[in-house]
């Protein structure tokens, strides 16, 4: 069997495991290439608490300053943190040494723009071509400019989101919390935003030595430890980072796990209580966004999954709130990206606007039951077997603008195939646990069976 | 044309042109797999590139394993004093020495901090032209340690070595342009340690070089009439990363580079007589200086590298070079404009002599030197025609072509640096030492077309 390769070079960025695939070679050659394509200019250098970012972060300081970039290195920081300051900052663009949720030895870059979004895919090609084709504008001596250290850069943007939320009202409720930064960037700005917040809170797992102590996708199989914590500290709420702290999940103060989906619901709900406005999220979301976007009677528009996909239809359509299933927030008056910080401050707020428990808010939520699955199927298949479907399936209402969704009046199924795996991923939501687990089951079954004729 | 030249002690070049994180990260990764697991050095001199290449070199020395202390801005011969302190494994200078400021280098040292020698040069070329730089993965934390003022633990190891009591009492006012390089700054606390009233010029790190940051009358200039007007002591120019010296007498007059050596030679080998090993291009003032210590004079082959290496076979007291790079045995192996300038200003104070009364033993000779711009590919060629020109010469081709004629000597060989065909020719007359040079430079030019 061919050795997997371990280097991706893709629309999200470039991802690899260190010495293996990703050399500071490499890694000096992507960032001579971006230096290229955004021009001389100050750029932000960031990074995840990752031990092999020491390494790979030189190599792009090496890069951008041998093709006349101005560095500004801005340390471990969120990457909701990093897309903010590079706008605020007016700089050229920014690369941010992460591997998200890949495991430790892996790490990667990602490029930011100078408006504080990803690279979307046509920047992505422009600036790869570049890269391949492996011509950079190196600067003569005297044109390097000597980079810059910041310290505290991220102060800006906890200020930012303390400046939109209402403070007089969250403060005096002295909310407890339990937060869980997942050994994640997040560390370093969460137990300050708690505090300006006036919680009284209780952090776990935020150290930053590059060791995980769990998975770090907040799922409820990695919340174990944090339920436990919410209780003995008998805690208003749990909060859970994802690694780059742009995900939140939420814990109740039974130490229930909410399941992702919810932070959404709540936060889309809270950021319509201030302001009207149209939704939107990706086509994996919950219904539960329809219900609360009727209620204010303002439109949902739904995309293709991908934050980039999400943003760009918030721009378009002028939307107040944002974001994806998977705990992902964006509340643009803060700036258009997922942004865990951002979530814990509409969550708190909430909460101390509505003087309910947590476990009482999603009550409300509960009569929807969100499943997911995904299963091995080479991507070639995976598109025949969900073109025969939609066949099948044409006389429902379905949507193709990512894979298939059906929709059914109280419940649906979105199955797609994984850009990144050969697997196909399904998602079903109905008002049962039952039902969409049978869902979910029988669509397995019936693809299965048609992946089998084909192949 | 893209200059790049290798040789065995590093790789120099122009900055984007040649000199790219690519390049670098190739070399300092072969490096870094070629030594033994531990720390390495990594200091620079004050170039703009400087920084660029130190990020290349730190992030490929930590993924083949290495620890790194970062020196920052630091002069050569303290980065080479520092290896041994910290027992490092080898380390990486970065400076082009006396080059123009928009070129750069890496320079190699092993755990001794001198250069890598012939031997190790080789290796190095080998692991660096198989070209499998697949680094291990990462087992531990990787490492960096920035080390500030790295010169202090020098500075104290220094001044106990020499008699700064002497120098201290003689009130010397001294002149100096460390041309905004490595040993600007560092300056201060080495004359204010050693009691002399100091008048610095171009002595900001900034890497803004005012003149080319070669030590040699032509950038003189400024440092004499300063010496003049302040009635200054001595003067002295260093290169980019301290490592060379040329002197200005008090009355203001500018001495070639091929003066420091023989100067601090009559002096060091009064605490330690013992073989001298200089180059082939340098001048036979030297010769005078052996003859009168009655110790030998071992000529080899030009730089640091080489003369190292024979200072190291030939156990002897002290090498250096024309260029004004002088190492001593009793302090390290390693050119170091520091120590040079601390024994001349130790000379001075224990004879009680002007610079121009400590010169004048010295025999005048004239020496002349020029070049030529010529391919990489065709350098060497070019010097073995030259033997055309002088059929009853007494030949040494250890470096190039060496010649000795009557009441005259003349080199010819491709430079270690540049792609450049250096003539240097010495003689009593001056006129005679012009002559030979244009005999052959227009013989190579003919050649060249």
């Amino acid at each position: 069997m061919r050795k997997q390769l371990s280097l991706k070079v893709g629309i999200s960025g470039v991802r690899g495991i260190v010495g293996e695939s990703l050399t500071p070679k490499i890694v000096a050659r992507l960032a001579s290439a971006f230096g290229t394509y955004i021009g001389q200019g100050q750029v932000l250098v960031g990074q995840d608490s990752r031990p092999s970012g020491t390494i790979l972060k030189r190599a792009v300081l090496s890069g951008l300053l041998a093709t006349g970039c101005q560095p500004v290195e801005v340390g471990i920081l969120p990457i909701p943190t990093i897309l903010f300051l590079t706008k605020e900052k007016k700089a050229r663009g920014a690369v941010v040494v992460t591997a998200s949720h890949n495991p430790p030895e892996w790490n990667g870059l990602k490029f930011i723009g100078s408006d504080g979004l990803y690279l979307h895919p046509a920047q992505v090609e422009e600036f790869l071509d570049i890269f391949h084709q492996g011509e950079f504008t190196y600067v003569s001596a005297e044109r390097i400019k000597p980079g810059i250290q910041e310290k505290n850069a991220g102060e800006t943007h906890l200020d930012k989101i303390i400046s939109k939320l209402k403070v007089n009202t969250i403060r005096p409720r002295k909310l407890r919390v339990v937060a869980d930064c997942a050994n994640g960037a997040g560390a370093i700005l969460l137990p300050q935003l708690l505090k300006e917040l006036g919680c009284e809170f209780l952090v776990i797992n935020d150290d930053l030595s590059g060791s995980f102590a769990h998975k770090s996708e907040p799922t409820p199989e990695n919340l174990k430890e944090l339920s436990r914590r919410v209780k003995e500290f008998k805690a208003d709420l749990g909060l859970a980072q994802d690694v780059d702290a742009d995900r939140l999940a939420l814990v109740d103060e039974k130490g229930h796990p909410l399941g992702e989906d919810l932070t959404l619901a709540l936060s889309v709900e809270q950021v319509l209580r201030r302001r009207k406005g149209p939704v939107v999220v990706n086509l994996s979301a919950s219904m539960a966004i329809e219900e609360i976007a009727a209620r204010f009677r303002v439109p949902v528009y739904r995309t293709k999954i991908g934050e980039t996909n999400v943003v760009e239809m918030m721009l378009e359509t002028g939307a107040v709130v944002g974001g994806e299933g998977n705990g992902g927030v964006i509340w643009p008056e803060i700036h258009p990206c997922r942004d865990s910080l951002t979530a814990s401050g509409l969550i708190l707020e909430s909460l101390a606007e509505t003087s309910q428990s947590l476990s009482e808010v999603a009550a409300s939520f509960r009569k929807y039951h969100l499943v997911k699955e995904k299963f091995y199927c080479p991507a070639e298949l995976a598109f025949r077997a969900l073109v025969e479907l939609r066949h099948r399936y044409q006389r429902e209402n379905v949507s193709t603008l990512d894979g298939l969704k059906i929709i059914w009046p109280d419940s649906w199924i979105h199955l797609r195939a994984s850009n990144t795996e050969p697997i196909i991923r399904l998602i079903a939501e109905s008002r049962s646990a039952a039902r969409s687990q049978k869902l979910i089951e029988n669509f397995k079954l019936e693809i299965k069976k048609i992946i089998k004729r084909l192949g | 044309m893209k200059l790049l030249k290798l040789n065995i002690s590093g790789v120099r070049g122009i900055v984007g042109q040649t000199i790219t994180p690519e390049l670098i990260i190739d070399f300092a990764s072969a490096f870094g797999l070629m030594l033994p697991p531990g720390m390495v050095l990594v200091g620079r001199d004050s170039r703009k590139s400087g920084l660029m290449i130190q990020e290349a070199v730190i992030a490929a020395l930590l993924s083949t394993g290495h620890e790194v202390i970062n020196l920052g801005i630091c002069p050569t011969p303290i980065v080479q004093y520092l290896v041994k302190v910290h027992r490092a494994v080898g380390a990486i200078a970065i400076t082009a020495g006396h080059n123009p400021g928009d070129w750069n280098a890496l320079n190699f040292l092993n755990k001794e901090g001198t250069y890598l020698n012939e031997f190790q040069g080789l290796e190095f070329l080998d692991i660096y032209h198989l070209g499998k730089f697949s680094h291990q993965k990462l087992k531990r934390i990787p490492t960096v340690i920035n080390e500030l003022n790295p010169e202090e633990i020098y500075f104290s190891w220094l001044l106990n070595k020499i008699k700064k009591e002497e120098i201290s009492r003689a009130k010397f006012k001294v002149v100096v342009d460390p041309c905004n390089g490595a040993g600007s700054r560092l300056v201060d606390k080495f004359f204010s340690w050693l009691g002399c009233e100091l008048i610095a010029i171009n002595n900001e790190p900034s890497g803004y070089f005012p003149h080319d940051p070669e030590p040699r009358p032509r950038n003189a200039g400024e440092v004499a009439s300063l010496v003049r007007a302040t009635g200054g002591n001595i003067g002295f120019l260093l290169n980019s990363d301290a490592s060379r010296v040329s002197l200005v007498t008090e009355n203001g007059e500018t001495l070639s580079e091929e003066y420091t050596l023989p100067v601090v030679a009559s002096h060091y080998l009064k605490q330690d007589p013992g073989p001298v090993v200089t180059s082939l291009s340098t001048s036979r003032m030297i010769d005078e200086v052996a003859r009168k210590f009655q110790v030998p004079l071992i000529r080899t082959r030009v730089g640091q590298s080489a003369l190292i290496q024979a200072m190291i076979q030939e156990q002897a007291s002290m090498a250096g070079e024309g260029s004004g790079g002088v190492a001593f045995k009793n302090f390290q192996l390693a050119f170091d404009a520091f120590i040079i300038m601390g024994l001349i200003l130790e000379m001075m104070a224990l004879e009680q002599k002007k610079l121009s009364d400590l010169i004048r033993p010295l025999p005048r000779y004239h020496l002349v030197k020029d070049k030529i711009i010529c391919p990489p590919h065709r350098l060497h060629s070019l010097v073995a025609e030259c033997r055309k020109l002088y059929p009853r010469a007494e030949i040494n081709s250890l470096d190039g072509l060496h010649l000795s004629l009557k009441d005259c000597w003349v080199h010819i060989r491709a430079s270690n640096t540049e792609p450049l065909v250096r003539i240097i020719a010495e003689s009593p007359s001056a006129v005679r030492a012009q002559l030979e040079v244009d005999k052959v430079v227009s013989f190579l030019n003919r050649l060249l077309g």
